[in-house]
């Protein structure tokens, strides 16, 4: 068992954490970031939707809640944010869609609320909300349903991939001097008098701060360190995958009042889901699909897309939205110290979390400066990364190009996807040490089949690069062994 | 072979791709290469080592690799050049294909005429919407059958498989024959989803329980399977409160539907059937762009390769013929439609001058029917079930009896003597 | 006290499910349910001499592909299947093996052999 020390702990290696973990290698510090699971990004941050920069979509919300403060002031850092670490995000508009006259009372509500906190809560390049009639909305999106009246429009919605933004983060962060520890999961916290004694499941870690950023299990963290309550509501979302084929019949993301929503994400499909509002719904840490949201999911898609069919969902996952103290509102984000225990630092981001991330990043200097910790600039920090090749994104002259530097981006792995072994390698290079590891760099898996072609091809370049046998290789790590046994094995043993 | 000088180019070199590419060479082509992605000629025959294949096409009772290896060496002897490791990403609507290797790295080029052979995949878990929680261990039948067969690993050893097409019966006894207990063949339907003789000879000969008008409505295990629940289906498939029942396993296998692969299709903006899921076609097996054809499992999902071999080489043959003679003469101008209790039938369009080979599928078990190709033949059928094809030839000499007008002839399948 | 004995006839889709009556000695006394005569040829046999064809695969050394297909040249009695499947569990083949070669001669004294479905390179 080892034991190391560290000025900052991070723990939780999500969007949240890795924002912080990146945000604080501007400075020189000595900080660490651990995850339990074997890759970032893979607990709430990936079941996220991929929608972005939902600013005034929360302008529902009362104006001084943190929460709406900190989506507000993300949302115009995450498009700059995104182009240093060359992860694409397309800015997409939201369409809400107004169905009856009583409704069009709406959009009127929300542009003079806009007015009135653009400057003060909501930056200045933020572009403003406006009502699209009918037949605007027709000739932007002719597959909705043709009965809707209207629409409020959102130019400033965007959608990117959470997930690859999360790793660009932790990678970024490394790059310039974060020590990152994955598979080492936080036992317990014992506090000294000027220092914390994290026990993980990899030896003891000793520090001076601790930021909890352990998404749905924030509550389990500060409970360690009798920091906080958190009272854990989950709510769950559903969401679906649709067949690359009906990638262009939506443009914007299209919502109803009745929280179903279609929209494109960044890979060229269309994804359609629900969130049931504040409801609570499942057990805390439950994230089985159940038939009765899918099923209204999709009733709710087709009432938006009529030309949505069930034929076509190629995968669906739930969303977990966690949301602490219900009683002052939803959607509540807590950043801040500890009530009771000092350099202890909660950094649970509520609902949309994806798009205050980076606000929250910016925040958590000010926090530690105030705890007494010194920060001075990193002089050699660099911001950029460059983002792996996506074969299937270039041009004949360019796939020319990459063969013949490395013949792996020759052989096509993924049909679905069109992902090459060049790229996979790539991703393991990068840190991909999971099924999951991999798809979610690369996408091999993603398509129609869902890895039915390519799994079992993956598996053999993981093992071969890891060195490690094909048995071994897991889904996400942990106990998610893809193949159990080897040929005879079984036959053998009854003998 | 120089690229520019391609007469036939097939895309897939399974059973389809290579039986159409082999007969190509055989009605005169001259250069004709077949594409394939992975390292060797055959597709998935090679995982499929049980037997069962060629019971009509060669008269013998002869396993998958078995099968492959009579048309791979055919493949040689006629003198159709293979190109391996190679995929091919584009196709468009002039011909014109871009495919990738690491030999050659992006290859573009435009040939007479090309050969849809790709076959088709299966249905995922994520297509099939199963409620519960995301753990490994939940695969479908033919990748189990790659790592069964090909691979050398085992998934689990103890089983439940979600429907009964073919594959997931013939695992259900290959993995029982492996030392794994199959605890269930779970079908929605209130029948099998493949053949009768994989039901006898794969389940009921190793007493595998076999649930029908039963789904899967909860996967449970947070990293791996370590159960499902099945429940008991009314007759709108919806499960029915109280007929719920939890069975431990390490692994789901799913065996419910394939689907033609016809993402090269779209993209050349070749007609699809709604209903089959592969391109339109007309006796000749040409799509909706001149020179382009397809046969096999791209076209419609066959139940044995036989008929998949028979007529990839009815579109290979034609291939052939449009790469010398740039025209194949009549178009196909007369609808098939699909009537009563008839799912679809390919070709969808015939021109009615030639001798046509009609397959079709039925939409619900039936007894003593009549097969009506509208009032050109007749035929009298004992039994139709959904997982069995039937075909149907016409000869052009019957054909002779469509009126030159006629734009729409109905097949239908009706109960014998009266309604 | 005759028994009975149910079959599903696997010659056609219609897939009757035939009953034959056997007596107290093993004798057929009859069969129902059969639509054709196909399906008491079928079921005959299946009550006489049930047979199978064994596919399977068997482990390999020296080779990059971990199996080899392999089968059984002719049907085996279904009730040895499992047998079967046991000795080659227990049986590896280094290459160049060719479809056909023998890979276990006579299995289990069936005067059946096993031969491969494959071929095996090095």
């Amino acid at each position: 068992m080892s034991q190391i020390k560290t000025e900052v702990l991070i723990i939780g290696g999500g969007i949240g954490g890795a924002a912080i973990a990146r945000e604080l290698s501007k400075y020189k510090v000595d900080a660490t970031l651990v995850e339990k699971g074997p890759d970032v990004g893979q607990g709430i941050t990936k079941c996220s939707s991929t929608i972005m920069c939902q600013g005034s979509n929360v302008l529902e919300f009362r104006s001084e809640y943190h929460n709406s403060r900190l989506v507000w002031a993300g949302m115009t850092m995450m498009e700059p944010l995104c182009k240093e670490l060359d992860i694409p995000l397309k800015r997409i508009g939201s369409l809400e869609l107004i169905k009856n006259q009583e409704e069009m009372r709406h959009p009127e509500k929300m542009m003079r609320r806009f007015k009135e906190y653009k400057g003060k809560y909501i930056p200045d390049e933020v572009e403003p909300l406006q009502f699209i009639d009918r037949d605007t909305l027709r000739s932007w999106e002719p597959n909705v349903n043709k009965s809707y009246l209207g629409a409020l429009y959102d130019p400033n919605i965007a959608v990117n991939d959470p997930v690859r933004l999360t790793i660009a983060l932790a990678d970024n962060a490394r790059k310039n001097g974060i020590k990152v520890l994955l598979d080492t999961e936080v036992m317990s916290i014992s506090k000294g008098t000027d220092e914390f004694e994290v026990c993980t499941n990899n030896g003891s870690i000793k520090c001076r701060y601790i930021i909890n950023a352990a998404g749905e299990y924030v509550g389990k963290i500060a409970q360690m360190a009798d920091a906080d309550d958190f009272a854990l509501y989950p709510v769950k979302s559903y969401q679906a995958v649709l067949d690359k084929k009906l990638g262009g019949i939506i443009n914007h993301m299209v919502l109803s009042n009745e929280n179903g929503m279609v929209a494109p994400t960044i890979h060229g499909n269309l994804f359609f889901g629900i969130s049931p509002g504040t409801q609570r719904l499942g057990k805390a840490h439950d994230h089985s699909t159940d038939k009765k949201l899918a099923d209204a999911a999709l009733k709710n898609a087709q009432e938006l897309v009529p030309g949505i069919s069930e034929r076509d969902i190629t995968n669906s996952f739930v969303g977990f939205i966690v949301f602490r103290n219900f009683e002052i509102g939803w959607h509540e984000c807590t950043v801040g110290v500890s009530r009771w225990v000092p350099r202890f630092i909660n950094a649970s981001i509520g609902f949309p979390g994806i798009c205050a991330a980076p606000a929250v990043a910016k925040e958590m200097i000010d926090i530690l400066r105030n705890q007494g910790l010194q920060l001075t600039e990193n002089p050699d920090f660099d911001p950029y990364e460059k983002s792996m090749p996506d074969f299937s994104e270039l041009s004949d002259e360019e796939k020319r190009q990459i063969i013949a530097k490395d013949p792996k981006y020759g052989h096509v792995v993924c049909r679905c996807e069109t992902v090459t072994e060049g790229e996979i390698v790539e991703a393991i290079k990068r840190g991909a040490r999971t099924l999951d590891g991999v798809k979610f760099r690369c996408r091999p898996g993603m398509g129609r089949c869902q890895g039915g072609f390519c799994g079992p091809r993956v598996t053999k370049i993981l093992a071969r690069e890891l060195g490690i046998s094909e048995e071994e290789v897991t889904k996400k790590g942990g106990e998610s062994r893809n193949l159990l046994y080897k040929s005879k094995e079984l036959l053998e043993a009854q003998q | 072979m120089k690229l520019q000088d391609i007469d036939v180019a097939v895309i897939g070199a399974g059973p389809a791709g290579m039986a159409a590419a082999i007969r190509a060479r055989e009605a005169g082509a001259e250069n004709v290469i077949i594409m394939e992605r992975a390292e060797e000629l055959g597709g998935l025959l090679h995982q499929c080592v049980h037997n069962g294949f060629g019971l009509l096409y060669f008269n013998e009772d002869l396993t998958g690799p078995e099968y492959g290896n009579r048309f791979i060496e055919k493949v040689m002897d006629t003198g159709v050049k293979p190109l391996l490791e190679t995929m091919v990403v584009k196709l468009t609507e002039d011909r014109q294909i871009g495919a990738v290797n690491a030999k050659e790295g992006f290859i573009t080029f435009r040939p007479k005429s090309v050969v849809l052979a790709m076959g088709c995949r299966e249905r995922s878990r994520g297509a099939l919407n199963i409620p519960g929680s995301r753990p490994s261990g939940v695969l479908t039948a033919g990748t189990a059958q790659r790592f069964v067969n090909v691979e050398g690993f085992l998934p689990g050893k103890r089983i439940v498989i979600l429907g009964s097409g073919d594959i997931g019966m013939i695992m259900a006894r290959r993995l029982t024959l492996e030392g794994a207990k199959v605890e269930a063949v779970v079908e929605i339907l209130p029948y099998i989803g493949g053949l009768i003789r994989n039901e006898v000879q794969c389940l009921h000969d190793f007493d595998i329980p076999l649930y029908l008008q039963h789904t899967v409505t909860q996967i449970h295990g947070e990293e791996r399977v370590t159960a499902v629940t099945i429940a008991k289906v009314d007759a709108d498939r919806n499960p029915v409160p109280g007929t719920q029942r939890k069975i431990q396993c390490d692994s789901l296998l799913l065996s419910a539907g394939l689907i033609p692969e016809n993402e090269l299709s779209l993209m050349a903006g070749i007609r699809l059937d709604p209903v089959t899921g592969g391109a339109v076609v007309d006796e000749t097996r040409q799509t909706n762009i001149a020179g382009v054809f397809a046969g096999g499992n791209v076209l419609h999902v066959h139940d044995l390769v036989d008929n998949v071999s028979w007529e990839s080489e009815l579109a290979g043959e034609s291939a052939a013929k449009f790469a010398m003679e740039r025209d194949l003469g009549e178009k196909g101008t007369i609808n098939l439609k699909a009537g009563t209790n008839i799912r679809y039938i390919v070709p969808q369009t015939i021109s009615g001058q030639r001798d046509t080979t009609l397959y079709m599928r039925v939409n619900e078990p039936q007894e003593n029917v009549r097969i009506k190709i509208g009032d050109i033949m007749t035929k009298t059928v004992r039994a139709v079930k959904p997982s069995e094809m039937i075909k149907i030839e016409l000869s052009s000499e019957k054909l002779q009896k469509v009126n030159k007008e006629t734009k729409e002839i109905i097949v239908s399948c009706e109960k014998r003597g009266g309604k | 006290m005759a028994k009975k004995e149910t079959f599903i006839c696997i010659g056609c889709p219609l897939g009757c499910e035939v009953t034959l009556t056997i007596d107290e000695k093993g004798k057929i006394l009859g069969f129902a349910g059969n639509k054709c005569k196909e399906g008491e040829k079928y079921v005959f046999e299946e009550y006489t001499n049930p047979v199978r064809i064994l596919t399977a695969t068997v482990l390999t050394q020296n080779s990059a592909q971990p199996l080899l297909a392999v089968r059984t040249s002719k049907p085996i009695l279904k009730t040895m299947l499992a047998q079967g499947a046991a000795v080659l569990a227990r049986t590896k083949v280094k290459p160049p093996v060719r479809v056909g070669d023998i890979i276990v001669p006579n299995l289990l004294d069936t005067g059946v052999d096993v031969v491969a479905s494959a071929n095996l390179s090095s």
